[in-house]
């Protein structure tokens, strides 16, 4: 049975990888290593929930500490990815691309098609979501399909140590800048991970378990609750097929058609708000390209279109479960 | 300007930093527990900053704060029953519960948040600003921010703005020497975050932000100068943290016997009690009573933050807008 | 140039210079409440660039530099590099203090003792009244050239550094006679109980109880003054002695003043851009070596106009002029001199007019 680490050590086992491999890898953003001209030991943090720790004593001079200036900074990757280094910069929690976002979408995004296919921008920003954490309305938000909106982006969502690894390799030795999505919950999710270094391909949708009855389409951390909820619904004779599409963009498609093609019925579950959401792009996809058969409408299990609250009982509510999921699948599957 | 502060005020400032010191100590050894969900980041050992600047300020004044938010809130005259119900996660909170430690918000007393991005507050509190200034009500806004929000576009944007509408905005930089786990030293280019008002026509003082009296005698002067119309002011209060950035942050970055140290040598609540029971005005035993009374009232709003319901289900819909 | 000065002055051991350049001057409460000056640390490196040249040119053979972290000494060992890898530098050699800082007013007297130490012949201090105040007080004997940076300094020099550069090297390489080039300061000394400390222009006692904001600017809170000089041509609080009763550095007696409700009015620039009235309803001579009893309650006492010292009910405090305070360059006589001896110009170059 191969090796069992976590999600976070996936993470940093790929970056770690990638940076003994490639010298032009570089590692940046707020408290990456920690202690920087503080009177403390260096390395202190290894990111606020260190995921980085053990890279800056590692690979001395490539692993920077930066200001709380995520527009600098994250601009400072991208110019930097744009004149021969790999930057894979962190944004603490994706909530602040507020502060940040015209870098992202204005320049990193738009380089290659402005300049005529001149520029290539080989930049990774590592970014945390998600809610669980009772971090509230700052810090728990679902925000990949902003970015997933705009052309020029690759939007990574890993649900698993495994494809964590891989998809950051991936991510890293891609030549268009990527957003990877980390999931907060999931940092100490276990699972095998292969010491050697290897790459998942984007847009290629992992199919995580196979049933003719309804095509379950999840994302991230919803991914272990609809696998959690299909288990359930095994009983009662519903049998489910779990699509998890790991990239948001590019976005295997037909591995989400044929499913449909075959279930006729499709649950698409995303922890974001509702509105304008992968929820609602999966589906749409699905009612354009696979409206023949379809057999009952398409359910979608989201958080509702509120920010995230901070109180444990409205946090636990606003996050989808296994519950709701089972209940939508039953919804769809008994439609007639 | 009122430099001599009359017993009374002297009495109300020493509550307010004692409210705030005990309110954190509590919450530190509450969160050991456990039992209070979230990130929460803590103030003590910076009673005297938000406590000398908003002596001057009146309801009708704003401040905006920081994920620090919790002493500016207690400064600022918001419930502290309803702040710990609010870290507690209880509908009776300031904010239903919804907001939490990094969002504890009270428009009623003029504080517009506490704030989980850092450096949000700059522009919003220009924005207040120039509300007064356009209604004319000799009201002022005060933006409180860390050491790591100077760096930030929003901080330097907003205070160039407020220079440019020359708006009644007092901007608090409080260093307390660590952007999370980083030093100033490092991440600031300048050796003062000071230095940068004169690049923005404003300007910069620092003072010891230890010492009540002087950050007192600093904010009242910049406070006359934004309600005169003399336009804003930035004042670099230099201080430091008795806990980590978050609670449950292990602080390897900080050295050896640092905390202890400050604690021992430079404590505002110290110094204050021992300038003030120098002359015999004030005695220890006034100030002892205060001790036990905010240790009751803290004691008893956590009985009833622990006690009171959490929001119902039906509060996860509501709020969002308006109408809609 | 210097082909034009012999070489022959005392060169038993390494001419030093220490050169002290505050970080933190500049940018107290006066800021606000006056339109006092901010002096960047950018200008702060260019001084002391400035200097390097002449003490280079005569003959100065180290110069220590107090490290800071706002990157003065760092910009001026940088300089020297280029300089001396452009192989243009007539720059001595640069060498920082080995010390830990603070940032507080503790790392300018550290510098200023290991440079006594090390044998530093003198000191050039760029800083305000302060900054020479707490130097003064740990190396009294070793001489000053003072460089003020802002406009709220009465005892610095508020001159060109390489003019000062070039008296402090025509000092410290024996060129002009110390009976020319030091002038020996009056100080006042404070007293309370145990402790003790100096000012080198003026002591004010104010009816504030605590230090806070150290600065002195609102008038009716000065209770009483006492003044080691006082220039009418001075900004700050010894401007309202002048206005009274000038004294100059070098006669041998200061001056008390206490303030009061009625009595004389006095107009003074009490801080840059501040003109206020204060009252004043009595004044004498104070005598050297005579210690003048405060006669306020309680209060606290500003060390040439930044608060220090609180005192409370039943303390005295007392006062006393001293006349053997801090020796500093006179860089008006040192370079009269050096023109007068033809020190900086050949024989024939003097034989023009004649």
């Amino acid at each position: 049975m191969a090796r069992k680490i976590t999600y976070q050590q996936a993470i940093n086992e790929a970056l770690d990888q990638e940076m003994s491999r490639d010298p032009s890898v570089i590692v940046m953003g707020e408290d990456n290593a920690g202690g920087e001209g503080s009177p403390g030991e260096m390395d202190a943090w290894g990111g606020v929930l260190g995921v980085t720790k053990g890279l800056y004593h590692k690979h001395p001079g490539r692993v920077l500490d930066t200001p709380i200036s995520e527009s600098a900074f994250i601009g400072a990757a991208i110019g930097a990815a744009c004149n021969g280094l790999r930057p894979v910069a962190e944004l603490m929690f994706v909530d602040f691309m507020g502060v940040c976002f015209d870098q992202i979408f204005n320049q990193a995004a738009k380089f290659r098609y402005m300049f005529g296919g001149k520029a290539e921008t080989p930049v990774v920003i590592r970014t945390m979501y998600g809610a669980g954490f009772r971090a509230a309305a700052q810090h728990s938000q679902c925000l990949y399909s902003l970015f997933t909106h705009v052309p020029g982006l690759k939007v990574v969502v890993p649900s698993n140590p495994y494809d964590a690894k891989g998809l950051l390799i991936e991510s890293i030795r891609d030549n268009d800048p990527v957003i990877f999505f980390e999931n907060k919950v999931l940092y100490t999710m276990e699972g095998e991970v292969p010491e050697e270094i290897y790459t998942v391909p984007f847009g290629e949708a992992a199919i995580l378990r196979e049933g003719d009855d309804v095509t379950i389409v999840a994302l991230g951390r919803m991914v272990n609750m609809a696998q959690e909820a299909a288990e359930a619904l095994q009983k009662d004779g519903i049998h489910c097929e779990i699509i998890d599409p790991r990239t948001t963009s590019p976005l295997d498609e037909e591995t989400i058609l044929e499913s449909v093609e075959k279930t006729g019925r499709l649950v698409v579950v995303d922890e974001a708000n509702p509105r304008c959401s992968m929820a609602s792009d999966i589906a749409g996809l699905v009612v354009r390209k696979a409206f023949g058969a379809l057999k009952a409408p398409i359910e979608q299990v989201t958080a509702p279109h509120v920010p995230p609250p901070f109180s444990d009982v409205l946090e636990d509510l606003y996050v989808p479960n296994a519950a709701k999921i089972e209940r939508a699948v039953t919804r769809v599957a008994e439609y007639r | 300007m009122n430099t001599e502060l009359n017993r009374e005020s002297l009495l109300k400032a020493y509550r307010m930093m004692r409210t705030i010191r005990e309110f954190e100590e509590r919450v530190h050894t509450d969160f050991a527990t456990g039992e209070i969900p979230g990130f929460v980041h803590l103030y003590a050992g910076e009673e005297a900053s938000a406590t000398g600047v908003c002596m001057h300020l009146s309801g009708n004044d704003y401040i905006a704060s920081t994920h620090r938010g919790h002493g500016h809130c207690i400064a600022k005259g918001v419930d502290p029953a309803g702040m710990m119900a609010e870290i507690w996660g209880k509908e009776t909170g300031t904010c239903k519960g919804k907001g939490g430690s990094m969002h504890i918000a009270d428009l009623s007393k003029g504080m517009l948040g506490a704030n989980g991005i850092v450096g949000g507050g700059g522009p919003l509190i220009c924005g207040t600003a120039l509300a007064a200034k356009l209604r004319g009500d000799k009201t002022v806004g005060v933006c409180f921010f860390g050491d790591g929000a100077s760096n930030q576009g929003t901080i330097l944007e907003a205070m160039n703005l407020a220079t440019v509408w020359n708006l009644p905005a007092i901007f608090v930089a409080e260093n307390n020497g660590y952007a999370e786990t980083t030093s100033p030293n490092y991440s600031v280019a300048c050796e003062n975050i000071a230095d940068r008002a004169a690049a923005f026509g404003m300007p910069g003082v620092i003072v010891d932000g230890f010492d009540f009296f002087a950050v007192y005698e600093a904010a009242g002067e910049a406070v006359k100068r934004a309600r005169e119309g003399g336009g804003p002011t930035l004042i670099e209060v230099k201080v430091s943290r008795y806990y980590g950035h978050f609670e449950g942050d292990q602080q390897k970055y900080r050295a050896e016997g640092e905390v202890q140290k400050l604690r021992n040598e430079k404590d505002c609540l110290m110094q204050f009690r021992r300038h003030v029971t120098a002359d015999g005005d004030i005695s220890a035993a006034e100030l002892d009573a205060i001790d036990a009374e905010v240790l009751a009232m803290i004691d008893d709003s956590v009985v009833r933050a622990k006690a009171d319901p959490k929001p119902g289900p039906e509060e996860l819909l509501t709020d969002v807008y308006v109408s809609y | 140039m210097n082909c034009l000065l012999p070489t022959d002055f005392d060169r038993h051991d390494d001419v030093i210079v220490g050169v002290i350049a505050n970080p933190a001057s500049g940018r107290d409460i006066r800021r606000l409440t006056a339109k006092a000056s901010v002096f960047t640390a950018a200008e702060k490196a260019n001084m002391v660039q400035r200097l390097l040249g002449p003490f280079g040119a005569l003959g100065v053979d180290r110069v220590m530099i107090m490290p800071d972290s706002s990157g003065i000494a760092a910009t001026v060992e940088r300089s020297a590099q280029i300089n001396r890898s452009r192989g243009e530098s007539v720059w001595p050699l640069i060498e920082q203090v080995k010390m830990k800082s603070t940032g507080g007013v503790e790392d300018s007297q550290n510098a200023a003792r290991i440079m006594r130490d090390a044998g530093a012949r003198a000191i050039v201090v760029l800083g305000g009244d302060g900054t020479h105040r707490v130097i003064a007080k740990v190396v009294p004997e070793l001489p000053m050239a003072t460089l003020s940076t802002g406009t709220n300094n009465v005892f610095p020099d508020w001159r060109e550094a390489t003019v000062t550069g070039i008296a402090t090297a025509l000092h410290v390489t024996g060129r002009i006679d110390p009976s020319i080039t030091l002038r020996r300061n009056k100080q006042l000394r404070v007293n309370l109980g145990e402790y003790t400390d100096i000012a080198l222009v003026d002591v004010c006692v104010t009816r504030l109880t605590h230090v806070g904001a150290r600065a002195v600017w609102d008038p009716d809170t000065i209770a009483e003054l006492f003044v080691a000089f006082a220039e009418p041509d001075a900004i700050g609080l010894s401007s309202i002695a002048a206005m009274i009763n000038p004294l100059t550095r070098d006669e041998p007696r200061g001056l008390c003043l206490r303030c009061g409700t009625e009595g004389r009015r006095v107009l003074a620039a009490i801080a840059p851009g501040v003109l206020e009235t204060v009252v004043i309803d009595h004044c004498e001579i104070m005598q050297p070596g005579v210690r003048y009893a405060i006669r306020t309650e309680r209060g606290s006492i500003a060390l040439d106009g930044e608060r220090e010292i609180e005192f409370h009910r039943g303390q005295v405090p007392r006062v006393t002029l001293e006349l053997n305070g801090p020796p500093t360059l006179d860089v008006s006589s040192t370079l009269a001199a050096a023109a007068r001896l033809g020190v900086m110009a050949t024989p024939c170059a003097r034989e023009m007019l004649r």
